[in-house]
């Protein structure tokens, strides 16, 4: 476009294109036309006037669209040049299209601007008394025509500045906004404001929506006006919810005017969400309840329900249904008892009978927001107090931890993928992350203090911080960003008059918001970066509020702190899941005590690691055993460090702790251990190679095989405990644990085997036979638990020449001394080595040569020894022996055309004999996850008898593992893959179960076999097996009905 | 304290109330009391009052006994028969582990659970069941003295001077002194048999009120000097007591068995309910005719449905459609044919609720209409028309309900387990018997 524009009819010649670039004009040559229509038309407009504007290019299209619309022109002039009036215009039109628009169709609502209306006080000025001078008194000659009753609520305070500055009531007595709001939109649909039940002049929604529209222009223009629009955000929001309550008493009015017998009925409209709290969004659903009663004792209670719901549909249609005026907003009565299932309108008592019987904790904590909006005030008020005492009773129920932990969950998860990145409201640290932190420390604290009992978010934050139950800071902080997060919704709505939550993504609407929300600098990448830091903040805040008071105030680190009276404290630890608050406070008390960097430190960590205690299944626990490690470690240098600078090791720390006695004894047993937190990598289980080498120079450095095999029994404690941390972090799946058990067994028993040999060879003077360890049982699996033994065989094979007397006299010492070495009693845990499995059992030679073994499986073995072969595979030991071994098992355990009748029948009869034998008394069959019904002695055998069977003819069935010898049976179509499924399901699950229990109790017994009915621990295994909190009784019915399958498909695949 | 509490506590101290029983059901519907003084009463609300569940049938191993009832407050009553001067007044219990968790064992939680899942799907679940039972002279009934009926009327009659009406409205006036509804009551086809019918009500409520009423009328029994049995089947030669029961589902306010322009008004809804009544009824037969005694109703003639299929006004089909009533959307129902007097109504309701549930969420097909009275079908046409029969006896029951996933998941492993080893062992003694059938038949000849 020309940058040298002919001056315009009023002879202006400032306006340049330049000018309009520099005001944020996009399109500074339409800018300049337009410019100069509307100076033709008287209407001048200095550039500079359009720089504060969201969308100066929208701006100026739209004023000159309404001077060419009816009346348009007119209504414009009478604002020139009025400086407020045209001001306001200007904001509104370059921050709405929607409302520029209604302002095109109704040019006559731009006398809005030029009206005092019903100004809010400018930001941060004190509110009341600009009401009561201004607005209240010109409302105050308007008697309050429904009974609020004296509901002795705590006055409510606006912005988080100073409390009580607003002096506006909750829900119970109507403000004089509330007031005027009312009064005009009764007047504008023909009701009488005075009438005890308003009755509108006839059932058409279109007055009301115009006059809503009015309104809103109103609000909407003191909003975007305003030059610090997060200092007005509470205002602006309580305004719209006073609009909002004005509109159901209008809109209930109108009802009345379309339905026939009306007066039968008393009808209370309940606010709810953010109308209730009075802090509403410009576009959002208005949640409300319904309570209705019959109007006189002579009619029924039937009759009158079914006239409120009348009424109340209506009054659904009157604000949204589709009419020539669009619709005011949905509302949504979704919240009431039943939700969506139960009867739109139901009568105080069953309102009151169902939050008794049926509620549920988030039904509370919703109930904390309600507040009588319109109709029957008496009935809204008896509803109101009524139900107080379910909302401050929340948090005594006894799933109310459970619910609550649930609820935050939700509040963090439940976002559309898609959104998450953009989402203003939900998602961790949006809007919804504040709210809910705010009401879960109302619902806690506010039973005891009823200064607590706010229904606005700020104002309840402003609650909290003069009671001292969060920090002035953090207070201060997410009161601001909340303000922030609230005022960009608002100004991301206003645009489209759209419900949206989301941040826009294309940089020109970026850059429109930043303007719009007066961000510096108004750009989009300055927009992009502010909102990041804010949600940032926010989840960050919730630590500070929620529990960094916890901590007493010795511990404190700046004044802005808050610290817990003791009660308040044990109500948080409480609800947080804190069984033992006193012994809690015990420990937070000594763990941030001290002037030490080490105090200084913890002070830091702790609050967040509350948290995560928290989270665990033992909060108690996890809490005491830090302070035990704490306590051993905290001189070292790298430990605290390590908490305080590592990405997640405090994290990882916390949950280990809460969630595995096992992994705390562990750490405090081998503290350096809790080095690994630093990274999951730490956790992985090791190579065998880089054991096998560690283990080859402790062997070697040592000097005697007694400290050397102490050594190595220390080595695979500490492996353990790393597989242990593993798992208890749910970092390492079972599978892969038990298979690094397994092989960490290995390793130990090659270091072994060289220590016992190089022992008795040095004793015996000569070493006159080589031996090989055949792993066996869970060991040969790759199964073992922590904890299980190690089954294994012994085979040698006499060094060419030597004595076969004395070779078989040196193995037998060899496997004795192996065994002694790695069983015997001493400072490391042991390794048992049990070679029962052997020929002839305890009756037979400890060991045997090659020769030995094959003369007696061709002419001895039992059922049950070939059976036990299936498991065998080289472990430890000299490779030649080994494998000669394995060639000789071969035909042994793999025989074509598998068992014959008779051994069919003994295995069979062995297997029932067990069954009646084995099962310890006093334990519930089914709960024994070893040798009860569908436990792993049944799949197993069933694996075996299909291996013993099949295995000679496919190949595939040759395996060690359980779990790999029924999936192949299935690949082989040897049986179906329903059953073999149902099997590896009960297996793995009793395998986990195990597990569990290892970890939960902390050290090897008989109860880790059974599920447990203590339900302490039953909610502790049941958390490590990733059941979620408050669903730990799922798991007994889910090993009943997993092992109860799998009994079936044993008996029909066993015994067929 | 919760609203109702109060109430209690005051009524206690009006109405001079003596007495509180705590009643409370065990898995096998056996109702079982624990008397309390009014003081111990807010003590009882606030944390239950703990008992030795290891002598309650089903209800825990023998090593973690200890349980704890907790009165439902809103079942509080007086009870109309305990003496003059001081009132008895009795509440139902939830059955809590001492951590205050609903027990497993509890048959009252496994109908909660049941009726959870209906809530969670939008559904209410009501029931209306009509009660048969027989009154006997005292004394009778022993192996030296037959059951000597109290009367010889049948269905419908009128007993001349009969002592039999006089039972009724005692018993009724009892019961509606209780707050529980009668709707019907007449004399039915077996000497001294009577049938009483309960006005509809939520599943819960109503199971609570059968308790009560088999005790309400074993008293009104015993204060005439007879006694009144619940037995399925006392004696060979007449018919047995069945608990017919209608049911239907409601979305709020609406019937969801309802439909107008359907085949006998009845909805989509309803018809997929039946189909998995139908389709399960064979795997809960055991809950809902759990005695030895009951499979003698089924399979001893005199009308006992016991052949798996639906009819409109058909009796002898095991669901039965009734006759819509024009203009009455709200009583549009079914009518479960199979169970008898002596069944645990919490189980019962549970199992068929969940059966009909299941049916509605996998979208069953109900099978065709029986037309034809199926008793007098052979077997074969029986087999032709795919209609299935009940279980022969408890233990075919037994072996049918062991291998059934629906059963397990709406009793909860742990009742699930108990109620098949107790009904295993229950077999096992009843096999164990020589009868009198098989001394007159076999002694003589062999």
């Amino acid at each position: 476009m020309s940058a040298a524009s002919p001056p315009g009819p009023g002879g202006r010649v400032r306006s340049t294109a330049g000018e309009l670039i520099r005001a944020g004009l996009a399109d500074a040559g339409r800018g300049e036309t337009l410019l100069g229509e509307l100076s033709g038309a008287g209407l001048e407009l200095d550039p500079a006037q359009l720089a504060v504007l969201a969308d100066p290019d929208l701006a100026l299209l739209t004023l000159a669209r309404i001077t060419s619309a009816p009346g348009g022109l007119d209504g414009l002039r009478a604002l020139w040049p009025d400086s407020v009036g045209l001001d306001r215009l200007l904001a509104v039109v370059g921050g709405s299209a929607a409302l520029g628009d209604h302002l095109v169709c109704h040019p006559q609502d731009l006398a809005v601007f030029g009206q005092a209306g019903t100004p809010m006080p400018p930001a941060g000025s004190a509110h009341t008394v600009e009401d009561t001078t201004n607005t209240a008194d010109a409302v105050r000659s308007v008697p309050a025509p429904a009974q609020w009753g004296d509901l002795g609520e705590q006055a409510e305070p606006g912005v988080l500045g100073a409390r009580g500055d607003l002096g506006e009531p909750t829900g119970a007595q109507m403000t004089p906004r509330q007031r005027a709001f009312r009064a005009t939109l009764l007047e504008a649909v023909g009701a009488d404001p005075d009438a005890p039940v308003p009755v509108a002049a006839g059932p058409a929604p279109e007055p009301l929506r115009l006059a809503y529209r009015r309104e809103l222009l109103s609000i909407a223009a003191q909003d975007l006006s305003s030059t610090d629009p997060t200092a007005l955000f509470p205002l602006v929001s309580s305004d719209l919810a006073d609009l909002a309550t004005g509109v159901l008493e209008a809109a209930l009015a109108v009802a009345r005017a379309g339905t026939e017998g009306h007066e039968r009925a008393r009808l209370a409209v309940i606010a709810m969400g953010k109308t209730g709290g009075r802090e509403l969004n410009y576009v959002s659903d208005v949640d409300v309840i319904y309570v209705a009663a019959p109007a006189s004792g002579s009619i029924s209670e039937a009759q009158a329900l079914a006239t409120a719901a009348q009424l109340a549909t209506r009054l659904q249609w009157v604000t949204f249904g589709t009419t020539s005026e669009p619709a005011i907003w949905q509302v949504d009565p979704n919240l009431r008892p039943e939700g969506k299932n139960g009867p739109l309108v139901r009568t105080l008592e069953s309102h009151l009978a169902y939050y008794s019987k049926w509620a549920q904790t988030w039904e509370f904590q919703a109930l904390l927001k309600a507040r009588p909006a319109a109709g029957d005030g008496a009935l809204g008020g008896e509803y109101f107090q009524t139900t107080r005492r379910f909302v401050w009773s929340a948090a005594e129920s006894e799933n109310f931890v459970e619910d609550a932990q649930a609820m935050r969950r939700r509040v963090e998860s439940h976002v559309p993928p898609a959104q998450a990145e953009r989402q203003i409201k939900l998602g961790r640290g949006g809007l919804r992350d504040v709210e809910f932190t705010v009401q879960l420390l109302q619902l806690v604290h506010g039973r005891a203090d009823q200064s607590l009992r706010a229904a606005s978010t700020l104002a309840a934050l402003a609650a909290l911080r003069d009671g001292g139950y969060v920090g002035r800071a953090a207070a201060a902080r997410l009161a601001e960003c909340y303000a922030l997060l609230r005022t960009l919704e608002h100004r991301a709505q206003l645009y489209r008059l759209k419900r949206t939550h989301l941040m826009p993504v294309a940089p020109k609407d970026l850059r429109r918001l930043a303007r719009a929300a007066r961000i510096v600098p108004a750009e989009a990448a300055g927009l992009e970066k502010t909102w990041q830091a804010t949600r940032r903040e926010v989840r960050s805040l919730h630590e500070e509020l929620y529990y960094r008071p916890l901590l007493p105030a010795t511990a404190r680190l700046s004044a802005g702190e808050a610290a817990l009276a003791p009660d308040a404290a044990r109500s948080r630890l409480a609800a947080l899941g804190y069984r033992d608050p006193d012994g809690a406070m015990r420990h937070i008390a000594a763990l941030t005590s001290g002037v030490s960097r080490q105090g200084a430190i913890q002070r830091q960590l702790l609050p967040v690691m509350l948290g995560w205690f928290a989270d665990g299944a033992d909060p108690d626990a996890g809490l005491l055993s830090f302070r035990k490690l704490s306590e051993s470690l905290g001189s070292t240098h790298w430990y605290l460090r390590m908490l305080r600078d590592s990405a997640g090791a405090a994290e990882r720390l916390s949950h280990a702790l809460a969630a595995s006695r096992y992994v705390a004894d562990s750490l405090a047993r081998s503290p350096e251990s809790a080095r690994w937190l630093d990274s999951d990598q730490a956790l992985k289980p090791r190579q065998p190679d880089e054991l096998r080498k560690e283990l080859a120079s402790i062997v070697d450095r040592s000097d005697s095989p007694e400290s050397a095999a102490m050594a190595v029994r220390g080595l695979r404690r500490r492996e353990l405990a790393r597989l242990a941390t593993g798992m208890a972090l749910r970092i390492l799946d079972d599978g892969a644990a038990r298979f690094a058990v397994s092989s960490t067994a290995d390793v130990a028993l090659e270091a072994a085997l060289r220590l016992a040999t190089t022992a008795v060879a040095r004793q015996d003077g000569v070493q006159l036979t080589d031996l090989a360890i055949i792993a066996m049982g869970s060991l040969g699996g790759h199964e073992m638990a922590i904890g299980s033994d190690a089954d294994v065989l012994f085979v040698h094979r006499p060094r060419p020449g030597a004595d076969a007397a004395g070779a078989q006299a040196q193995a037998q010492a060899v496997a004795a001394r192996l065994r002694s070495l790695m069983g015997g009693i001493g400072p490391e845990p042991a390794l048992e080595i049990d070679p029962g499995l052997r020929p002839e059992g305890r009756a037979g030679p400890l060991a045997r040569t090659v020769g030995a073994y094959r003369e007696y499986y061709e002419r001895w073995a039992l059922t049950w020894e070939r059976q036990a072969l299936l498991r065998a595979r080289p472990a430890a030991g000299l490779a030649e022996v080994a494998s000669a071994f394995m060639e000789l098992a071969g035909p042994v355990r793999y025989r074509p055309g598998g068992l014959n009748e008779t051994e069919l029948k003994d295995l069979r009869l062995l297997k029932a004999r067990i069954d009646g034998e084995r099962l310890p008394r006093g334990v519930e069959p089914s709960r024994h996850v070893k040798l009860g019904p569908g436990g792993l002695l049944d799949v197993q055998w069933v694996a075996q008898l299909y291996q013993m069977n099949h295995a000679g003819d496919y190949p595939s069935l040759r395996v060690t593992g359980t779990v790999e010898a029924l999936e192949a049976a299935a690949d082989e179509g040897l049986m179906t893959r329903a059953d073999a499924t149902a099997l590896i399901e009960s297996w793995m699950q009793a395998m986990s179960i195990r597990n569990a229990n290892l970890l939960w109790i902390g050290r090897v017994g008989t109860a880790g076999d059974v599920v447990p009915s203590d339900p302490r621990q039953l909610r502790g295994v049941a958390r490590l097996l990733g059941y979620e909190r408050g669903t730990g009784s799922r798991l007994t019915e889910d090993r009943a009905r997993v092992a109860r399958h799998a009994r079936q498909v044993f008996e029909r695949l066993f015994y067929a | 304290m919760d609203r109702q509490q109060e109430y209690v506590l005051r009524a206690m101290e009006e109405r001079d109330i003596h007495f509180i029983r705590l009643w409370f059901t065990d898995v096998l519907g056996i109702l079982k009391s624990v008397a309390i003084a009014p003081a111990e009463l807010e003590g009882a609300f606030a944390e239950g009052i703990g008992f030795d569940g290891s002598a309650i049938e089903g209800f825990t191993r023998v090593y973690e006994a200890d349980m704890v009832a907790m009165p439902d407050p809103t079942t509080f009553q007086l009870l109309p028969w305990q003496g003059e001067r001081y009132g008895t007044a009795r509440m139902f219990c939830d059955i809590l582990t001492p951590e205050g968790d609903p027990s497993l064992a509890d048959p009252r939680y496994v109908l909660k659970r049941a009726l959870k899942r209906a809530a969670d799907m939008g559904f209410s679940f009501y029931t209306h069941p009509e009660i048969e039972f027989y009154l006997f002279k005292s004394g009778t009934g022993r192996s030296t003295n037959p059951l000597v009926p109290l009367d010889l009327g049948g269905y419908f009659d009128h007993t001349a001077r009969g002592s039999t009406n006089d039972f009724r409205r005692i018993a009724i006036e009892m019961l509606e002194s209780m707050g529980i509804s009668v709707e019907f009551s007449h004399h039915e086809a077996g000497p001294g048999q009577n049938e009483i019918d309960l006005r509809y009500a939520d599943a819960l409520t109503m199971a609570d009120n059968i308790m009560t009423f088999r005790t309400v009328v074993k008293e009104a029994a015993l204060a005439q000097d007879n006694f009144a049995s619940f037995m399925p089947k006392p004696m060979a030669h007449y018919p047995g007591s069945g608990m017919h029961t209608h049911f239907s589902l409601f979305e709020g306010d609406r019937n969801a068995f309802f439909d107008a322009s359907a085949e006998y008004e009845l909805s989509k809804t309803a018809r997929a309910f039946m189909a998995g009544v139908l389709h399960y009824s064979r795997e809960i037969c055991l809950i809902t005719n759990q005695f030895v005694n009951s499979y003698k109703r089924l399979w001893g003639g005199a009308e006992a449905p016991n052949y798996v299929c639906w009819g409109h006004n058909n009796r002898s089909a095991l669901l039965r459609v009734p006759m819509y009533k024009p203009g009455k959307p709200q009583t549009a129902r079914v009518e479960f044919r199979g169970m008898d007097s002596a069944v645990n109504p919490y189980l019962a309701f549970a199992v068929i609720l969940a059966a009909g549930l299941k049916g509605i969420e996998d979208d069953l097909p109900l099978p065709a209409e029986a037309e034809d009275d199926v008793w007098a079908l052979t077997d074969s046409e029986r087999r032709a028309l795919g209609i299935q029969p009940l279980p022969h006896s408890l233990d075919e029951a037994a072996i049918i309900m062991s291998k059934s996933d629906l059963a397990a998941e709406t009793l909860g492993e742990h009742v699930f387990e108990f109620v098949l080893r107790n009904k295993r062992q229950e077999w096992n003694e009843y096999r164990a018997q020589v009868t009198a059938y098989e001394l007159e038949r076999f002694l003589p000849i062999l």
